[in-house]
């Protein structure tokens, strides 16, 4: 509460030393703005920045460290008595616990002691924060100001500092992905060490169940990926099987047959496939589509499990649709007119042109748009996780469960589990390979686009 | 006797030393009124291979070829030029039905070829476009081999049974193209690959290959380097001995030196057309004067 009123003084003074940058700007000036390096506004931006930027860097690099800080010199007398370093985290949680409030009894002595020793600390601290802060965001509009002359050259500056702060944002979203990559990466080594990779990459039997007392019966777990990722190829292949025809086609026909109104209607339709929650595709999935296989597989004789890589895959299918359609009819659109024009020009029929001249000229475009449908399919969770069953069969035969990459580490995370079994971490285990698949398929597509583009540049 | 160059970079000049058009001593008409739009000189030959009557096409509302009547002669180059917009493409495009790729386009009046309307109803383009094939302004090559860019047309009209047939149409069309000896070692790499002047003799050597009968050129020669522009022009006089060839051009020069007859088109009217040695140097109408005098366009 009191950081954000801080936050917001400190906004107010950067404004006020946006319209005092902007007024000395014109009284150096001397009321003619062309004899100014730059345009006032840049004048009243470089006051801003210097108000606003050194202040809000030691504000949150002080928040950042004064628990920490506040904590240890509370506790301190604590410490110097000889309490070992595991009970000395104790400490800290029930400081903090009596601190917030969060508890009630009676505390020992020495907690009462440092509990009041850091609320006296942590208001020192606030006070601090504030005189501190609030003083630098002065110091340096008054900085600011005093540099400001004629021939300054703000606009060098103030652009030096949007692309710093451009940066920073850029900055943020590769490191937390780097963060998210290299953690998932050390937790399956971690897994690793406790289940060979051989065994994990080759392994033909999926159970990671592992016994939790040593005298229990059963189990000792077994994670070979392999019918995890023979489930998840068999309902990608599906999904495509169903998706990269229909979607084709109906890109053919939007992009080459459709008079304009009716693609002006039928486009933003197929595009909001896209849009349905994958949770509603999945329990149309196990709801509709696989209680209809089974019912009709049971008329005709067939043994059609209640959950089966085929419902699951055909929705799955559905839902990549509209991704195969909307990027095909983009490349197809792309293709020159003149193309077409050349080939009905030698009577060539529409089919024709389109065949044999407008589809092999779109077709790296086309294939790159698959290829990014199928790793949309091999990472889509929610309907096979509705649909297709969690039983880790090997089977080519879609008409049985299946389950694949995405359903197991949902389940081997639902509930209570420990952070270290071997079970738990099998998890990241297979997303650091679902996320190695679907990569290198990325990688692909986009430099299949990318090439394809350049063809007509 | 004037050469046609010298006629083409002459002709200003000449032309406005020679003064007002009243000294046209050819006899016929002279137009001296730019508001008059018939046709005058001569629109129609003997025995026309293409004959076109009173056509008329729109873009929607608008009307953007008025009541046109025109010959193509039996192995003859005719130059169609104009100001740019005044519809030498659109009435191009009529020849072998290429406007009807163009939704809002509707062409009316009669186009004669072998003896037949071919905007009749019983008329199938197919067939059509094979007879009268068409080059465009920006060279267009599939994104193919050079060989598969040739083979495409006989491969669509089933004109070849056997590989042998094939290689030999593809050969032929090349060495008509003069392309042949610049590609022969290569005919498996990309059409695309060729340079501008290479692309469009290629595009030509393409439509040779379903052997037309016409062929109609949109500018064939506007996105190419003077050098690329003289072995096309080369190339269509030599054309011209199995063909029957209407080129639409926007250099004067160009109609001069490649053309026999010329028609001048000005804002969707066919104003003159004749002799292009009669339209170039004693023009009839004011509209076509002023234009190859450079007043105008
Ligand atoms: N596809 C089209 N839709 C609508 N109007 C067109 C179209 N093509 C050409 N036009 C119009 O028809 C007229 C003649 O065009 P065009 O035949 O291309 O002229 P040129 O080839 O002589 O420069 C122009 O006014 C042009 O704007
Ligand atoms: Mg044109």
């Amino acid at each position: 509460m009191q950081s954000t009123t801080l936050i917001v003084v400190l906004l107010a003074l950067s404004a006020a030393g946006f319209y005092m940058g902007r007024r000395k700007a014109f009284q150096v000036s001397g009321n003619d703005i062309r004899t100014l390096n730059s345009l006032p506004s840049y004048y009243g931006y470089y006051t801003a920045m210097w108000c606003g930027i050194p202040a809000l860097i030691v504000f949150s690099l002080w928040s950042m460290l004064d628990g920490r800080a506040i904590m240890a010199m509370a506790t301190s007398s604590i410490a110097d008595s000889g309490v070992s370093a595991q009970e000395m985290s104790l400490v800290y949680s029930e400081v903090l616990r009596f601190v917030s409030g969060s508890t009630i009894g009676e505390p020992q002595p020495h907690i009462v002691e440092a509990v009041a020793r850091y609320r006296e600390l942590q208001d020192t601290s606030n006070a601090a924060l504030i005189v501190i802060v609030l003083s630098i965001a002065i110091a340096g509009t008054a900085f600011a100001l005093g540099k400001i002359r004629r021939d300054q050259r703000v606009r060098n500056s103030v652009e030096a500092g949007v692309m710093v702060f451009l940066i920073a944002c850029s900055t943020i979203a590769i490191f937390t992905t780097i963060g998210i990559v290299l953690s998932v990466l050390f937790e399956s080594i971690r897994f690793f060490q406790k289940v060979s990779f051989t065994d994990f990459i080759f392994g033909l039997e999926w159970s990671p169940q592992t016994a939790i007392r040593s005298d229990q019966v059963g189990s000792t777990g077994a994670f070979g990926a392999i019918p995890l990722f023979a489930g998840t190829l068999l309902i990608s292949f599906i999904a495509m099987v169903v998706a990269a025809p229909i979607g084709l086609m109906s890109a053919i026909y939007l992009a080459e047959y459709a008079s304009a109104r009716l693609r002006s209607y039928a486009k933003p339709l197929l595009e909001i496939l896209a849009g349905i929650p994958t949770v509603v595709y999945g329990f149309f999935a196990a709801l509709v589509v696989a209680p209809f296989f089974r019912n009709t597989g049971g008329l005709i004789g067939l043994d059609v499990s209640s959950e089966s890589a085929l419902a699951a895959g055909l929705v799955m299918g559905i839902m990549v649709i509209p991704f195969i359609s909307s990027l095909s009819d983009d490349v197809i659109t792309a293709v020159p007119q003149a193309l077409r024009d050349g080939a009905l020009g030698l009577g060539a029929t529409q089919s024709e042109t389109i065949r044999r001249v407008v589809i092999p000229a779109a077709l790296p475009g086309i294939v790159g748009g698959m290829l990014l449908a199928v790793s949309r399919a091999i990472g889509e969770t929610m309907i096979v996780v509705m649909a297709a069953g969690l039983s880790a069969n090997l089977t080519a035969n879609p008409l049985e469960a299946v389950t694949t990459v995405t359903v197991q580490i949902v389940t081997l995370l639902v509930g209570d589990q420990e952070f270290d079994s071997a079970k738990t971490l099998a998890a990241f285990a297979l997303g650091l390979m679902l996320f190695l698949s679907t990569l290198v398929l990325n990688v692909i597509a986009l430099h299949v686009v990318r090439k394809y583009r350049e063809q007509y540049e | 006797m004037v050469t046609a160059e010298e006629l083409a970079y002459g002709m200003e000049r000449e032309s406005v030393a020679k003064g007002p058009l009243e000294i046209f001593e050819g006899g016929g008409q002279v137009v001296t009124d730019r508001d008059d739009r018939q046709t005058v000189g001569e629109p129609f030959v003997d025995n026309p291979r293409v004959s076109a009557r009173n056509v008329n096409v729109y873009y929607d509302e608008k009307h953007a070829i008025h009541d046109v009547s025109l010959d193509l002669g039996e192995n003859e180059v005719l130059a169609m030029i104009g100001p740019s917009g005044c519809g030498k493409s659109t009435f191009l495009r009529c020849l072998n039905r290429m406007n009807d790729t163009v939704a809002s386009c509707r062409v009316t009046g009669k186009i004669n070829f072998d003896g037949e309307d071919i905007n009749s109803p019983k008329i199938d383009v197919v067939p059509l476009r094979a007879q009268v094939g068409m080059v465009f302004q920006k060279p267009n090559p599939f994104p193919k081999s050079i060989y598969e860019n040739i083979a495409f047309g006989a491969r669509i009209h089933g004109l070849a049974r056997h590989r042998y047939e094939l290689d030999e149409i593809v050969e032929g069309s090349l060495q008509r193209a003069g392309l042949w000896d610049e590609v022969k070692d290569r005919l498996e790499q990309p059409g695309t690959g060729l340079s501008g002047g290479q692309q469009q003799r290629l595009c030509i050597a393409r439509t040779i290959a379903v052997s037309p009968e016409v062929i109609l050129m949109d500018e064939p020669c506007s996105a190419l380097d003077p050098i690329a522009t003289a072995k096309i022009e080369e190339l269509i006089d030599e054309l011209r001995k199995q063909f029957t060839i209407a080129i639409v051009t926007h250099s004067m020069q160009q109609a001069a030196r490649v053309s026999q007859r010329t028609a001048y088109f000005h804002l969707g009217d066919l104003i003159e057309a004749g002799d292009t040695k009669t339209v170039f140097t004693t023009p009839r109408h004011r509209l076509t004067e002023d234009y190859i005098t450079g007043r105008f366009g």
